[in-house]
């Protein structure tokens, strides 16, 4: 069982408050999405494992479990092809859950015009698979969002 | 086996928005479908862990498979998703 961290302290707003129709609808996959506070800060890792992508606006860390899970932050934020955006580790590299892997400011995103709010999802599950799965509230970073069995 | 080699138009390469679109696309053919970019292994282009896993950039050639009945049906679709420029916003 994976337990999938908050990457930003936010207010959880669920994967259908993305704007976004392809994380809105889940056809990235199932997950949940946090509004983050508007400030400069450092995502951190969702689980421990090995960061097998580092875009750096997006990233993915895959588990020992196998388990994949994709943060994404800001919506349309590949536009920006990684301005404001800074890697703190590479790809390939092994973190820890929690641990700070790209500093960025959703400030600097909304003041661009793009919604700053950042999904997470577990890639290749099925939604049966995820638990205890976060809709709504106050989040802090490196807090559980969901379960993955 | 039907084979295809395509480049990826994406700008900002195969990332979260085609590379769903492109998964959702293979996952709806009964039969296996793999892709692969050169000298590595082929992965399932069923899974977008593994299609995200490729780190597909702009301008790279990848290589799509598939055998049986409607494969060149399949691979068509597919490398439409591929050779769009920005497939909506992401």
């Amino acid at each position: 069982m994976s337990r999938v961290l908050s990457p930003v302290a936010g207010r959880v707003v669920g994967l259908a408050g993305v704007p976004d129709p392809v994380f809105a609808q889940a056809l990235v996959g199932p997950g949940t999405a946090v509004d983050p506070v508007r400030a400069a800060g450092r995502a951190v890792a969702p689980v421990a494992g090995r960061v097998l992508r580092m875009q750096p606006h997006a990233y993915v860390v895959v588990d020992d479990e196998g388990h994949g899970v994709l943060v994404h932050l800001g919506v349309g934020t590949v536009e920006l092809e990684g301005h404001g955006f800074t890697p703190l580790v590479g790809q390939g590299d092994r973190v820890t859950a929690g641990q700070r892997v790209v500093a960025w400011d959703a400030r600097g995103v909304e003041a661009g015009g793009r919604s700053p709010v950042c999904a997470i999802v577990a890639l290749d599950a099925s939604r049966d698979a995820l638990s205890r799965v976060r809709a709504d509230g106050v989040v802090e970073q490196g807090t559980e969002l969901f379960r993955w069995e | 086996m039907t084979e295809r080699t395509v480049k990826v138009m994406s700008r900002a390469g195969l990332h979260a928005r085609p590379a769903a679109l492109f998964v959702q696309t293979a996952a709806r053919a009964s039969q296996d479908v793999t892709v692969s970019k050169r000298g590595k292994d082929p992965v399932n282009a069923k899974s977008i862990l593994a299609v995200l896993g490729l780190d597909a950039h702009h301008g790279e050639e990848i290589t799509l498979a598939a055998r049986g009945e409607g494969a060149d049906d399949l691979l068509d679709e597919l490398e439409h998703i591929l050779s769009q420029e920005e497939p909506q916003r992401a």
